[in-house]
């Protein structure tokens, strides 16, 4: 059922948070969630190992997948955000050549919100970015390349 | 996926992506000169040149340009391109033509009102019409001074004097003479708005009724304020039509206009090869090219005649040409720098 598997990504998520710093109010706040549901989360209680492991498994995922997946699940690009960038355990690099005509195509098609143009060329964030390649196979001039520099699987 | 829309309308159309920002790139067929830069720049080949010397020629109710609007990115590199202001792009509705961050042509015109004594020469000779002067010529009454007066009793209502008045300013009521009335005009009056004191009445009455004379004749023009003889006006060139060609320059007698062309190059016309088929006369936006008259009958003269300080190497010439006789090289463009290599590449690939 795709709410158990939503609530496995929001598990996953959440989990992650917590190691990150964030208090269980900030958990709460951020995913859009009761804080009895994360703190029954944390305690492992309300969710089945099988909507985990799926959620995992989504995770896992070709970063394209995990995120177009995600979304659609979710229908909320903010959480899917937050989320695959969260969850996301590999870092990228991204190169913009000096051939970006600053289209904003890729800023357009960026679903993490990670691009913007700056003096006629797109910058990309590298915390924001998910690997998906979606500006990459969207650029008209073949300017993006995306690498992988940190695989945390 | 992101797509674009395309609205049509008659001649023009806009194209237009709206996510992040709104994207727009507007196309204004009527300021279109059929150079075909906008396609030589297009960085994913969507714009296609018509057939602009056939819809030149015919006034075809075709679009000189075509977009492909699946193709198109919005990049804005044509409307950067574009000599003139036919293809404008705005991003969340401000023209990129407004923005630092993108290169543009170091071109202008204008005339300084200060210099400028409204003859209206520019205006007759601009080729796009887009020179619009208005002048406020001062009273006819107050660049001349004197005084005259008809003798109505004297008068005998012969209308001479209304026919020659050369300033129209003196009238008769004419009228049916009646056994109870039998007179030929009620009255007779002189506009003095319009007099001019030029004598003409007083000669030709034939029963000398009317006294009038010239004071600046007599006195000079002690009585004339010379500020009543001041033209004022003012000029307007219209940016969208103006291609900078520099007929207002090259015309004005008091070098109040003032041109900057954003190309400099070099127009050859191959007389053997043309056939003088007067396409290039046609498309050319500037009047460069034209038709010469041979002087005296049988002297053998060019077949077109250039006069290249009024040419803006547009290249539209080259691009109707059937004959390939016409070459167009752009040796410089003027541009504001960029930080983008690839704008930059594309701005100095417009020199041939």
């Amino acid at each position: 059922m795709p709410r158990h598997i939503v609530s496995g990504l929001k598990y996953l998520t959440a989990v992650e948070l917590v190691r990150n710093g964030l208090s269980q109010k900030e958990v709460a706040e951020t995913l859009d969630v009761d804080r009895s549901t994360i703190s029954h989360y944390l305690n492992g209680r309300n969710l089945s190992w099988s909507s985990i492991e799926i959620a995992e498994t989504i995770t896992q995922m070709c970063p394209k997948d995990f995120l177009l997946l995600t979304y659609a699940l979710l229908d909320d690009l903010e959480k899917t955000r937050i989320m695959v960038k969260t969850c996301s355990k590999s870092k990228w690099d991204a190169i913009v050549k000096d051939s970006c005509i600053a289209c904003g195509i890729c800023v357009d098609t960026c679903l993490m919100k990670a691009i913007v143009l700056e003096n006629l060329k797109a910058r990309i964030d590298s915390d924001w970015c998910c690997g998906c390649l979606i500006c990459r196979d969207n650029c008209p001039t073949n300017s993006i390349e995306i690498l992988e520099v940190e695989n945390g699987y | 996926m992101v797509t674009n829309t395309k609205e049509v309308k008659a001649l023009d159309f806009d194209i237009s992506r709206s996510t992040e920002e709104e994207r727009k790139l507007s196309f204004k067929d009527e300021f279109c000169i059929g150079c075909g830069i906008c396609e030589k720049v297009c960085p994913v080949e969507a714009i296609e040149l018509g057939d602009i010397g056939a819809i030149v020629r015919n006034e075809a109710d075709v679009p000189k340009i075509c977009i492909d609007e699946d193709k198109c990115v919005l990049c804005g590199m044509c409307s950067v391109g574009c000599p003139v202001d036919a293809l404008d792009f705005t991003v969340d509705g401000e023209s990129i033509k407004d923005m630092d961050v993108y290169p543009h042509y170091v071109s202008s015109a204008e005339i300084d009102d200060e210099t400028c004594i409204y003859c209206k020469a520019c205006e007759t000779a601009c080729p796009r019409e887009a020179i619009t002067i208005a002048r406020d010529l001062p009273d006819r009454a107050k660049l001349v001074t004197g005084e005259i007066e008809i003798d109505k009793e004297t008068c005998i209502d012969c209308g001479i004097c209304e026919e020659m008045c050369p300033a129209d300013a003196i009238t008769l009521e004419h009228k049916i003479p009646t056994s109870a009335d039998p007179t030929v005009s009620s009255d007779i009056n002189v506009d003095k708005d319009k007099c001019v004191y030029c004598l003409i009445c007083r000669k030709v009455c034939p029963v000398d009724a009317i006294k009038a004379v010239c004071r600046t004749c007599s006195y000079g023009e002690y009585d004339l304020d010379p500020a009543a003889a001041e033209i004022e006006g003012s000029s307007f060139i219209d940016d969208d039509l103006c291609v900078r060609c520099g007929w207002c320059q090259e015309i004005c007698p008091v070098d109040a206009a003032k041109v900057k062309k954003p190309f400099k190059g070099e127009l050859t016309i191959d007389q053997d090869k043309c056939t003088s088929c007067g396409a290039c006369v046609d498309i050319c936006p500037c009047d460069v090219l034209s038709f010469p008259q041979p002087e005296e009958p049988g002297q053998i003269v060019d077949k077109v005649f250039k006069d290249e300080k009024y040419c803006i190497y547009c290249g539209a010439c080259g691009n109707v040409c059937p004959v390939e006789a016409i070459t167009v090289k752009r040796t410089d463009v003027d541009y504001t720098p960029t930080k983008s290599k690839s704008w930059k590449n594309k701005m100095e690939s417009l020199k041939t």
